[in-house]
């Protein structure tokens, strides 16, 4: 160091020392030091702030939740297709052919990005032009309807296969940096390979469906049943006004391999005129008809009963006078109905089951979702994603929005659109990234987009959502869905919930007796002993909490549910027999209870807890028999009378009303004759006062428990309800186990940092250590408590192999102690290991992480720093 | 101070006291308190029995696990004969439908018992012939029950234990019905060792071949991103190794050959075993682990198998969905994440504490950065998995593949959980409990010796190094153990970063470079919660998860007993002496 360097000038030194030191400090021991200084230095920093990135690396990685997506790329580019009629078009999932369908069953396919076109097999319509056409979501099943009253199905593919760089044909066009065709084929460069891409068609014979000769005006398709029995079902209308639903069912025979077509026929009775119809939708189970008119009524009908088919509901969808509906589709799983009204307004509907007599099943068609951002001109097309709640918006004037439907957000306002005056067709790319746009002028734009997590917002996240089959908002976690007709439900509240509600049962158990041991440590035990309890009981915070919760799960949760009246009962069984033995403790003489005090007395505590425990086992049984109707379990889902329970769970409350009404009377008179009376007589009569007590008690909650429940009140259905194996009493029971500890250990030492001589003087000035423990040692450690029990909540907040495997991790909000739960940890733990990167679960599971940090931080640092004031406090006294 | 005790509220029943005129001697009762000394006297205890019962519970039932215990064979009412291990006994309420079908005097007595029967659960065996392994017995359902001497008790490689008669033993054709012990004990003894020959051969020589095919198939790829697919370079290297491959292909016809035959022979030596039932089961007799006649044995026998099955348990790989066999995956797993561990939390955590005692300006920033630190101590262990996962595994480890290892991608490499991972995600969840102990162990270090020190002439590193730290040391050392306790306790992060259910190879090996810190690895915790919860049957698995957790709780507790024992031990040898 530099006061070192500076120790003199050496030339002072006398020379005739030999052995003086050399009193210079070695270069390298300033080197040494210098990069000590900054390498601790920078490498503490460092290490401080690595451990800080955790939370901003949680919140980098829930951020793209909350985007709404975004434009990768606009490619323009020109069709030539100006003034061609036209049905339908589609493009295949890596957007590389699009195709236009024309009404006489020319198939003009071209080359998304460029234009080009590719050859594609025409459908051969015997020369007829369709009047109408349908197909279904994915758009590779069609279906045309003719002049003469005759249909015809058939299936429209855009295969993609992959070839071996190897077998590509040699003269190939390049169409860009991707894309190669030789006319038909469409090759792509994919890493390693290529994929090759083309159009193929089939069309079945025509069926006659209508009288002959009558058009047939509007029909919907489906295709539904196996692939060797598939079953087509559609529903058309004619000019006469008759509206079938039809099944056909194709039975292929195994030997011959030919198919026998067996046609069924239904009339649905229509109300409307034909004329008005402007779009029928029927749904793939074949049991549900919507009839839409251009006024914005649609007729419901109810096709369960295929021979009698019903109108069930009739509803208007734009009730404003000046507002048409100019366009209607089912979204992706065919629940729910987007309308889009001629003021550029979008809703959407799904029949909500209100038992209502108003509607022949019950089922009411509501409009749920009407928060959308208005288009400026009337919506004429809608075009919905293949596998979440996206669907693309384009009014008359060429806008294309894309919107998603659950959170009534609007994503994407795409830039552009190649024709002001209105689009032929738009087309939604069937993986969600792309969409096509052909105006009417033969001009195509595709946007590329890119929209990760449509379904999240803060208000899908955090608040009430109301999904599709569900009769209200809701708080709802359901990750992960069989298809992708259900859509997943990401709500953090059911996971909060969990959290708090195991967080707070096992608070109620682990408090208490962390606390009052603490206490009876820090006050009541001598130095010798409590060197060898405390140690004790921080060994059990020790225990990895996997072997805690598999005991828990494993060996408690059997114990707990086939005794389980006895446990109740035990919660007051063991109190009331510790202040029974304790006043028949006061009934020995003062110096055989000097001699039992110490561990003889612990002995005692632990054979009265003994005892209290064998007679709640010995008595569960018989508990069960005459106040549960036999059976606890079974008395919880609602069987047997609810005025026992009530009885029991009403005696602690009496017990302190009895209680604190007596006080006055025995602090004034009954407490000063006592002091009068030798030892033995004053104990005996405290046993006699609390026996008295005691049966008020007892007779006060009989008579409170019979009163509640003539006026119909059950404990039952709240916090009390059917019973599950693995519930939140087991996960209470172990969570305590781990909390214990924990809370025990930081408050003794608060207790213990209270300052020896405020005991002395209370005691000193005649207080028992009861009284001094009560009144000086309590409220100046109260503080350093408080701290112990945050630490003690942030540690259960955030238990997680305890919960995974001790609750049945169901995400419900019941508070229910005898339900399960899931919390956010174990959430995380059970999801995480298979969600894929990225994704929305991923990221939301990330967005739980995050949470729990936060709450546990929070929670620790209020801990923290009411902890540091109360050591500052302990200090100055 | 006199201010904080006029604060405290004067005793209760001052108030109510008319002033007594003359101080009372007696003592007064209520004034002790007794019923709330009881109180709280009895959550003291009932938190010691908690702890001790727990231990207790999980010591006894894991150590007596092992212990071979009698075949009983019981014959129910309705005549069924069933032979197996007793396992455990509980009481339980039988459905009405079960009492329906037992004789009225049994019903009468089970309704004055108010329902409740005891019942055992007897571990019969044999499921590749019954279905399960496990059956209930209430006992009013039992007519008799024998311990006939001749009932074996078999473990088997696959489906199980066995629990029937040794009814014949073939060796290569040479039949022998009714064989004794020793014979059996003899034909097996070589069986066995055909079988470790035949693992030998396959898990050592085939798969190291293998291995090595894989390494020249990966060259092969690493040549073709170094100069281009199709290149002269890469050529050159496909034809090297297609000669490389061909001359292993060679070596592994020849191995496997000689394990086909071994597998000939090994076949020809079978057993066949009766099970109560009269069902045979024959399988050849390398297939069997262990077999004793359960009640037929001596103290000594009893005792051999114990240690015998402990020795299994300790050394060998998991069998049957880890429901048998031995954990010594998990235990080298354990361990060496353990070390790893400890590697990266001791520098970090240590430096950090030194910069934040020492070197950092002491002020309100720095207060608050030791609040964080000591709130980090408490932030749920998930938090960190999730963490290690999104930041480790993809983002870290995804780099390092990108880098260093693009000839096996898309198969992940580093970047996905593994080893390294996860003791790095521990180490991050464990630093603030080293930061937090050295701390206080800095700051225990008295200022006089640091002041001495300098006044002697030494620079601030001297005195950190030879005066500070060594005094320090006892406080880092057992931080540093506890932050390893908590490493082998925790699972809930190790499952997001590369736990897994079954780890084909160990994290250290004989094949080079020895240590392999990518793979993903077993870990004893894991195990309990895997067998424990995810297995098929997990009554079967019970015993294991047992075993699984005395051996953990054993490596947890002797972890803090050591950190204790370190603190005061070097306490003392570091204690100053009054001068």
């Amino acid at each position: 160091m530099s006061e070192t360097e500076s120790a003199g000038p050496a030339q002072k030194r006398p020379v005739s020392v030999v052995y003086q030191r050399e009193k210079k400090t070695k270069a390298s021991v300033l080197w040494t030091d210098a990069i000590a200084k900054y390498g601790i230095s920078i490498g503490g920093a460092l290490v401080i702030i690595a451990v800080f990135t955790i939370m901003l690396f949680l919140v980098y990685v829930c951020l793209p939740l909350l985007d709404a997506g975004r434009l990768d790329a606009v490619k323009k580019f020109t069709l030539g297709t100006a003034g061609t009629p036209f049905l339908e078009a589609q493009m295949d999932e890596h957007q590389t052919i699009a195709v236009d369908l024309q009404p006489d069953g020319h198939i003009k396919a071209f080359h998304v990005g460029t234009g080009t076109p590719i050859a594609a097999p025409s459908y051969d319509l015997g020369g007829m032009t369709a009047t109408t056409f349908a197909s279904t979501l994915r758009g590779d099943d069609v279906l045309f309807g003719f002049q003469d009253g005759t249909i015809r199905t058939g299936k429209l593919n855009l295969n993609a296969s992959v070839t071996p760089a190897n077998q590509i044909p040699p003269s190939l066009r390049k169409l860009d940096e991707r894309d190669a065709t030789d006319g038909t084929d469409v090759y792509s460069k994919i890493p390693g390979q290529f994929r090759k891409t083309n159009v193929t068609t089939t069309l079945d014979a025509p069926a006659q469906i209508a009288e002959p000769g009558v058009a047939i005006l509007k029909a919907d398709y489906r295709l539904g049943g196996t692939a060797e029995r598939p079953l087509k079902t559609f529903v058309t209308l004619d000019a006469s006004g008759k509206l079938r639903l039809t099944q056909a069912y194709t039975e292929l025979n195994m030997m011959t391999g030919e198919g026998a077509t067996q046609i069924t026929n239904a009339e649905i009775p229509l109300t409307a005129n034909p004329a008005d119809v402007t779009k029928i939708l029927l749904n793939t189970p074949g049991d549900r008809v919507l009839v839409a008119t251009r006024d914005g009524t649609i007729y419901r009908y109810n096709t369960r009963n295929f021979a009698n088919p019903q109108l069930a509901e009739t509803i208007d969808v734009e009730p404003a006078a000046n507002v048409e509906m100019t366009a209607l589709t089912y979204l992706n799983a065919e629940n729910s109905i987007v309308v889009g009204g001629s003021d550029g307004s979008i809703a959407i509907w799904f029949g909500v089951d209100r038992k209502s007599k108003a509607t022949t099943d019950g089922i009411v068609m509501t409009k749920v979702h009407a928060d959308f951002v208005k288009q400026p001109a009337a919506i004429v097309d809608i075009r919905v994603s293949q596998r979440t709640r996206m669907f693309t918006t384009t009014d008359a004037k060429g806008n294309v929005w894309i919107r998603h439907g659950t959170t009534e957000r609007t994503l994407l306002e795409l830039p552009g659109t190649p024709d002001t005056s209105g689009l032929q067709a738009t087309v939604f790319g069937p993986k969600d990234d792309g969409v096509l746009a052909i105006g009417k002028n033969g001009e195509a734009l595709l946007w590329k987009v890119n929209i990760p997590h449509p379904e999240t917002t803060l208000q899908s996240v955090f608040g009430k959502t109301w999904y599709e089959g569900y009769n209200e908002p809701v708080y709802v976690w359901q990750s992960t869905a069989g298809t992708d007709a259900v859509e997943p439900k990401l709500s953090l509240i059911p996971l909060i919930f969990g959290t708090f509600k195991a967080a707070i049962y096992s608070l109620m158990l682990a408090i208490p007796i962390a606390l009052m041991a603490a206490i009876y440590t820090s006050e009541f035990l001598s130095p010798r002993t409590r060197a060898v309890v405390k140690p004790t009981m921080e060994l059990m915070a020790t225990l990895p909490s996997v072997v805690v919760g598999f005991v828990a799960a494993l060996v408690l949760s059997p114990i707990v549910e086939n005794w389980i009246a006895a446990i109740v009962i035990a919660f007051g069984v063991i109190p009331l027999t510790l202040i029974t033995m304790s006043f028949l403790w006061q009934l020995l003489p003062q110096p055989v209870s000097n001699l039992l005090d110490g561990v003889p007395k612990l002995i005692a505590y632990f054979l009265a807890i003994l005892a209290a425990v064998c007679a709640s086992r010995e008595a569960g049984p018989l508990v069960e028999a005459t106040f549960f109707a036999g059976d606890f379990k079974k008395w919880t889902s609602g069987e047997g009378s609810a005025q026992p329970f009530l009885f029991l769970i009403l005696i602690p409350a009496s017990f302190a009303l009895v209680f604190f009404a007596t006080r006055p009377v025995y602090n004034a008179v009954y407490r000063l004759n006592l002091r009068e009376l030798p030892k033995i007589l004053a104990a005996a009569r405290e046993l006699f006062g609390w026996f008295v007590i005691f049966a008020l008690s007892i007779g006060l909650a009989w008579g409170l428990s019979i009163l509640l429940n003539q006026i119909g009140y059950d404990a039952r259905g709240g916090l009390i309800d059917t019973y599950v194996q693995r519930n939140a009493l087991v996960v209470a029971f172990a969570i305590a186990f781990a909390e214990i500890p924990i809370i025990y250990t930081i408050s003794e030492d608060a207790l213990n940092a209270v300052p020896s001589y405020l005991r002395s003087g209370s005691l000193a000035c005649g207080a028992s250590r009861w009284q001094t423990t009560s009144w000086i040692v309590l409220p100046t450690a109260a503080s350093g408590i408080f701290s112990a029990i945050m630490i003690g909540l942030g540690r259960a907040v955030g238990e997680t192999m305890i919960v995974v495997m001790a609750t049945g991790n169901t995400p419900i909000m019941d508070v229910n102690i005898f339900n399960g739960l899931r919390t956010l940890s174990a959430n995380i733990n059970v999801e995480l290991p298979e969600a894929v990167r990225d994704s929305t679960l991923y990221r939301t599971l990330f967005l739980c992480a995050l949470v729990l940090f936060v709450m546990t931080f929070v929670i620790n640092t209020i801990a923290e720093l009411v902890r540091q004031r109360y050591r500052k406090r302990a200090a100055q006294l | 101070m006199t201010d904080t005790v006029a604060n405290t509220p004067a005793p209760s029943e001052a108030p109510a006291l008319p002033v007594p005129l003359r101080r009372v001697a007696r003592s007064d009762l209520a004034a002790r308190g007794e019923p709330f000394v009881w109180i709280m006297g009895a959550a003291l205890v009932a938190g010691l029995a908690m702890i001790t019962g727990f231990l207790g519970f999980v010591i006894y039932v894991g150590a007596l696990t092992f212990w071979p215990q009698p075949i009983a064979v019981i014959t129910t009412t309705q005549d069924k004969v069933i032979a197996g291990e007793a396992f455990r006994s509980e009481t339980y309420k039988p459905r009405d439908e079960q009492l329906a079908s037992v004789s009225p005097e049994t019903r009468a007595k089970i309704t004055a018992d108010l329902g409740i029967v005891e019942r055992t659960l007897y571990r019969v065996g044999n499921y590749d012939l019954f279905g399960e392994d496990f059956v209930w017995i209430p006992s009013f359902d039992v007519k008799a029950t024998a311990f006939p001497k001749d009932m074996y008790f078999i473990e088997r490689l696959e489906w199980g234990p066995f629990v029937g008669r040794v009814k014949e033993l073939d060796v290569a054709g040479s039949k022998q019905p009714m064989p004794t012990l020793a014979e059996l004990r003899a034909a097996h003894a070589a069986a066995e060792l055909r079988r470790t020959e035949i693992e030998q051969l396959e898990k050592i020589e085939i798969s190291e071949i293998n291995h090595q095919i894989d390494d020249i198939r990966l060259g092969v790829r690493r040549a073709e991103i170094e100069y281009g697919p199709g290149t002269a370079g890469a050529e050159a290297a496909k034809t090297e190794a297609a000669k490389e491959t061909a001359k292993l292909e060679a070596q592994y016809k020849v191995l496997e050959q000689k394990v086909t035959a071994l597998r000939q022979t090994d076949d020809a030596v079978t057993v066949t075993l009766e099970a109560v039932d009269a069902q045979t089961k024959t399988l050849p007799l390398s297939r069997l682990v262990r077999f004793y006649p359960a009640n037929d044995l001596t103290t000594e026998d009893k005792w051999s198998i114990y240690a015998s099955r402990w020795f299994e348990f300790i050394t060998a790989q998991p069998r049957e969905a880890n429901t048998e066999g031995g954990v010594l995956p998990a235990i080298v797993g354990t361990l060496t994440m353990m070390i790893l561990l400890s590697l990266a939390v001791a520098p970090f955590g240590v430096i950090t504490a030194l910069y934040l005692r020492e070197y950092a300006k002491q002020g309100v920033f720095v207060s608050f950065i030791r609040i964080c630190v000591n709130n980090l101590a408490g932030v749920p262990s998930i938090v960190y998995g999730v963490f290690g996962l999104g930041f480790f595994c993809y983002i870290v480890g995804g780099s390092v593949d990108q880098l260093f290892f693009a000839e096996k991608l898309p198969n992940p490499t580093f970047g996905t959980g593994g080893m390294l991972w996860a003791s790095l995600t521990l180490a991050l969840l464990t630093v603030p409990v080293v930061i937090v102990a050295t701390e206080e162990a800095l700051a225990a270090v008295p200022r006089s010796m640091r002041e001495g020190s300098l006044a002697c002439g030494a620079s601030k590193w001297q005195t950190i190094a030879r005066i500070v730290l060594p005094r320090a040391a006892p406080g880092i050392m057992t931080g540093l153990i506890l932050a390893m306790a908590r490493g082998a306790g925790e699972v809930a992060p190790l499952m997001i970063v590369g736990v897994v259910k079954l780890a084909p190879e160990l994290p250290i090996d004989l094949t080079a470079p020895f240590v392999h810190f990518e793979r993903s690895f077993m870990h004893l915790g894991f195990h309990i919660y895997d067998t424990g919860f995810q297995s098929r049957n997990s009554e079967a698995g019970r015993p294991m998860v047992f075993v699984t957790t005395l051996l953990l709780i054993s490596i947890v507790l002797m972890l803090n007993a050591f950190a204790i024992y370190v603190r005061t031990r070097l306490k003392r040898a570091y204690q100053v002496g009054q001068f």
